[in-house]
């Protein structure tokens, strides 16, 4: 390239500098400074900060709503990884290997509620959930089971699991079409070979597909991980706002009452500080877990 | 597989995939012609076909609850926020992906590894910064918000979509005589067209759908966007009971992104899955 260095130079401030402090003053400098205001009382108005150490954090750990936040969050991660994972594996393989005609059909219409908006699905699965005009109930009176319809949001017991449903309604695609990214990069020959010496469909699937897609799944289950402990509260704001009576705020619905709600923004930032920890802690133990030596026939 | 699958076994199969898809479609469709009913037949017929097709809905919903505004105000965060990220990712792409630099790999690995941390916690500074800097409750400082939230995903993409475009072509153009920035413009952005554009779905997509930044950085009825607002219209629906007009305008909402989903279907569903492949 004849170029001199100081216009080379020149050259790359002007693509990465930038950018950088774009990036910079908007999404790092905020989560630095996110950590430092959890040192802080701090109802807002800028005269009124308080340094107070680690008195959140000390609020933190005698709060009773936090471990209730803590386990519904992580209620949800398991219950979508369980609903999710299972279904999408299903529909994957048989996608993938039933030869069926219309398969186009059912991926088209499996993803579409990955890209549709939060708050769409929740205010969808409210009616749906609603206990006079919504679907379940009217299903459940249909199938002749009154004594099992309820409020199905309203009730402290069945509010936290009835947000699993539509989760699981807007994810499977998503993960179904990783999966089937997978299940078609296995060869062809694999199968052949299983099918001479004998193994039936069942086999084939413990023996050959699931071990072979297995980084596929891996990456499903973190990105669920992630997604849900980063994104749960978008739902829970939408469909319960973290009633009733508390029984469906997650860690981020609270973090959202405290901060924008309360006017609590020290402590706001304190339980965003445990969100950090806790999702960084999560994401590097399951990563431990599920390392597993590469397959290979 | 060789193997003949018996008839029922392809019943059987096809019985869980047809009742997923009535899960996925029946909602949806219930939903549009929701939009279409009467509130009484909404009460009286709530899951059936509406007896006439009415617009009575739309209407309400434009213009009794400032739908028009908020339409406005999500198309130009929409655009402004998607035009903003290719600005910002596509000089940086390039850079991270062809020049030779200390520190490139660390800047990749910082930009790719902020998609993983959870921004909840960013959120709280960031609306002091936002007022600070006059945009807060401003939908232009959302439309930065935005843009720069989503720039990981995009230089990620981008980049392994300009590894793809072979060296010699910015090399032949460089002896030539073509500096660097006509290289960049005239060369590799046309060339990475079909990243670009992937990229842009995607990020409109999720620009039109964001709720909950909007709903911490805005606070004016006039600067809603349609997330807000139509959140606004189903928190108001628990007294006043006007699902109709609460159908209408999720369907108002709902139909950008069908059009885009019949038009670029292949595209979202491959820069969906490669950017949860990320990890």
């Amino acid at each position: 390239m004849v170029q001199s260095k100081k216009q080379r130079y020149l050259f790359m401030a002007f693509c990465l500098v930038p950018t950088f402090l774009m990036f910079a003053i908007f999404t790092l400098y905020p989560l630095v400074n996110g950590l430092y205001y959890s040192l802080f009382q701090w109802s807002g108005s800028s005269s009124a900060a308080e340094f107070i150490g680690l008195e959140n954090y000390r609020k933190l750990f005698n709060d009773d709503i936090i471990p209730a936040t803590i386990w519904h969050d992580y209620f949800l991660v398991i219950t979508k990884i369980i609903g999710i994972m299972i279904l999408s594996t299903f529909f994957a393989v048989a996608l993938t290997q039933m030869r069926i005609k219309e398969a186009p059909f059912y991926r088209i219409v499996f993803f579409f509620p990955n890209i549709m908006s939060v708050v769409v699905i929740g205010i969808l699965w409210m009616f749906i959930y609603n206990p006079s005009l919504g679907l379940v109930n009217s299903g459940l009176e249909f199938l002749g089971l009154e004594g099992w319809t309820r409020s199905w949001l309203g009730s402290e017991r069945w509010a936290l699991p009835s947000l699993v449903l539509p989760s699981v309604w807007a994810g499977i695609g998503l993960f179904m079409l990783m999966l089937m990214g997978g299940i078609s990069n296995i060869s062809k020959s694999y199968y052949e070979a299983a099918e001479i010496d004998g193994a039936n469909g069942w086999q084939q699937f413990w023996k050959i597909t699931l071990p072979l897609v297995w980084p596929q799944m891996k990456i499903s289950i973190l990105y669920i991980i992630i997604t849900t402990l980063n994104g749960s509260f978008i739902i829970v704001q939408v469909m319960t706002k973290g009633g009733p009576n508390n029984a469906t705020h997650v860690m981020g619905s609270y973090l959202y009452e405290e901060a924008f709600v309360k006017y609590n923004f020290g402590y706001g930032a304190t339980i965003g500080v445990m969100i950090l920890v806790l999702s960084l802690i999560t994401v590097l133990i399951m990563q431990y877990f599920m390392r597993r030596e590469k397959v290979e026939y | 597989m060789k193997r003949k699958q018996g008839f029922w076994t392809k019943i059987g199969v096809r019985i869980p995939l047809v009742l997923w898809s009535l899960a996925v479609l029946y909602p949806i469709l219930w939903m549009i012609l929701g939009a279409f009913k009467s509130n009484a037949e909404i009460y009286s017929n709530p899951w059936g076909l509406p007896d006439t097709f009415s617009f009575g809905n739309f209407f309400d919903a434009w213009s009794n609850y400032n739908i028009d505004i908020s339409v406005f105000n999500s198309l130009i965060v929409t655009g402004v926020g998607a035009l903003l990220t290719l600005v910002m990712a596509i000089p940086t792409a390039y850079a991270l992906e062809r020049l030779r630099f200390r520190g490139n790999r660390l800047l990749f690995t910082l930009y790719i590894s902020a998609m993983m941390i959870p921004m909840v916690l960013g959120w709280i500074p960031l609306f002091f910064l936002l007022m600070q800097l006059n945009l807060l409750d401003n939908i232009f400082g959302l439309a930065i918000v935005y843009a720069v939230s989503q720039l990981p995903f995009s230089i990620f993409v981008l980049t392994s979509f300009m590894a793809t475009i072979p060296k010699s072509l910015e090399e032949a153009a460089a002896i030539d005589g073509m500096s660097p920035y006509k290289i960049l413009w005239k060369i590799i952005t046309p060339l990475s067209m079909t990243g670009i554009i992937t990229v842009t779905i995607m990020n409109m997509i999720q620009f039109w759908n964001e709720y909950f930044m909007a709903l911490i950085f805005l606070q004016s009825e006039n600067n809603y966007t349609l997330a807000l607002a139509i959140d606004y219209i189903s928190n108001e629906t628990q007294y006043t009971n006007s699902w109709g007009t609460l159908f209408a305008s999720l369907v108002i909402a709902i139909v950008p992104v069908i059009i885009l989903y019949a038009i670029f279907q292949r595209r979202i569903v491959k820069g969906m899955t490669e950017g949860a492949i990320k990890g």
